[in-house]
């Protein structure tokens, strides 16, 4: 059998915990720039989350670049179909949602007539033309996408603890850095 | 027997020269048409935003061979500013920013207008949200068989006029200054 990695590669790790963090900063930033009214504070809060956003679908283009070019490890054995198809549809929404997620916050941003700045460094150019139809829609969209990635981010992690502390397998120690090999090979 | 002839002579002079000093005036006088356009361009957030008065008028006399005698009066409604969100226009029309309940109009005249390499150079006086302060503006001016196209650039400081205050008198994340785009189609006063 040709010898596969058993741990994530450090760029993959990278990939993993930079989107990961980053996603945690969005959700803070959008919970707190939500019961402001219009005025500077949810303005600067915005633009943070704005640029943000951006960030990761940058990101989520160099890791999916990546992911098409590189095998994750495989999943332990033992795992049930349905684990793995649950395992593999979790992964998908992720990509999903990725670029799902900023693409939504990038167009509506661009409907409602406000261009997306990066860091103040540059503009990205708008998606669409101004529309308050297409902006409520998308909003909508935006906010439910947040739960969905909300509620598979739980899966996610529920998933990773269940592996390491009940089938006692490396499916959570090869994401971790600064961790010594595999638990099993 | 006299006396008819001259009183007629006096009448005669007085209205000739009525309507040379009418025709003098209105040689060079003009008014924007309602297909002129008065822009800004601000910046928010490092992203810049377009927005317009859809509402002004404008009293031109300009004759480029008179430059003594020019003179561009442009007064603007406040409240018809639209930045292409309606959000933000309640909140520009707000005490904030330009406070519309209180300063409900803005207004620009010219002091001196100058001849440049590429058209002309004017300095003015603007009266916005109660502050009245000196604005220079470039401009071209191309006269047409209809009347004449006039059209230039300024820019400016918003905090100058008091433009933003509270959270937004903070430049972080609305710049100070603001770019004037402005293109007026003149037509003959009647």
């Amino acid at each position: 059998m040709p010898a596969q990695a058993v741990r994530y590669s450090p760029l993959a790790q990278i990939f993993h915990w930079v989107i990961a963090g980053l996603i945690v900063v969005q959700f803070t930033l959008a919970r707190l720039a939500e019961p402001l009214p219009l005025g500077v504070h949810k303005l600067a809060i915005l633009a943070r989350h704005k640029s943000v956003g951006m960030t990761i679908l940058m990101l989520a283009v160099l890791r999916l670049l990546w992911r098409l070019r590189h095998r994750a490890p495989p999943l332990p054995p033992g795992m049930t179909r349905f684990e793995r198809m649950a395992a593999r549809g979790t992964h998908v929404a992720f990509y999903v949602l990725l670029f799902a997620m900023p693409l939504t916050g990038w167009t509506m941003s661009s409907a409602k007539n406000y261009s997306v700045s990066w860091f103040g460094l540059f503009t990205w150019p708008n998606l669409i033309g101004k529309n308050e139809a297409a902006f409520d829609f998308l909003r909508t969209t935006h906010d439910t996408l947040s739960y969905v990635l909300f509620a598979v981010a739980v899966l996610h992690i529920l998933a990773a603890l269940k592996h390491h502390f009940w089938d006692r397998d490396d499916v959570l120690v090869r994401m971790l850095p600064f961790t010594k090999g595999a638990r099993r090979s | 027997m006299m006396r008819m002839p001259m009183r007629f002579a006096a009448g005669v002079c007085a209205a000739v020269l009525t309507a040379m000093i009418a025709s003098i005036a209105s040689a060079a006088t003009y008014s924007a048409d309602a297909t002129s356009r008065l822009e800004f361009t601000g910046v928010q957030a490092g992203a810049a935003f377009k927005g317009v008065f859809h509402q002004f008028t404008a009293a031109v006399d300009f004759d480029p061979a008179a430059l003594a005698t020019a003179r561009i009066e442009v007064t603007i409604d406040m409240n018809s500013v639209d930045s292409g969100d309606k959000d933000r226009d309640g909140t520009m029309r707000g005490a904030d920013i330009f406070d519309v309940a209180h300063f409900p109009s803005a207004h620009y005249v010219t002091r001196s207008v100058t001849r440049t390499a590429t058209g002309f150079s004017a300095v003015g006086a603007l009266t916005l949200r109660g502050v009245t302060k000196d604005v220079p503006i470039e401009f071209k001016f191309a006269p047409s068989a209809a009347g004449a196209g006039l059209s230039g650039t300024a820019e400016l400081k918003r905090l100058d006029f008091g433009v933003g205050r509270g959270d937004w008198k903070s430049t972080e994340w609305v710049a100070d200054a603001v770019k004037i785009v402005f293109s007026l189609n003149l037509k003959p006063k009647t």
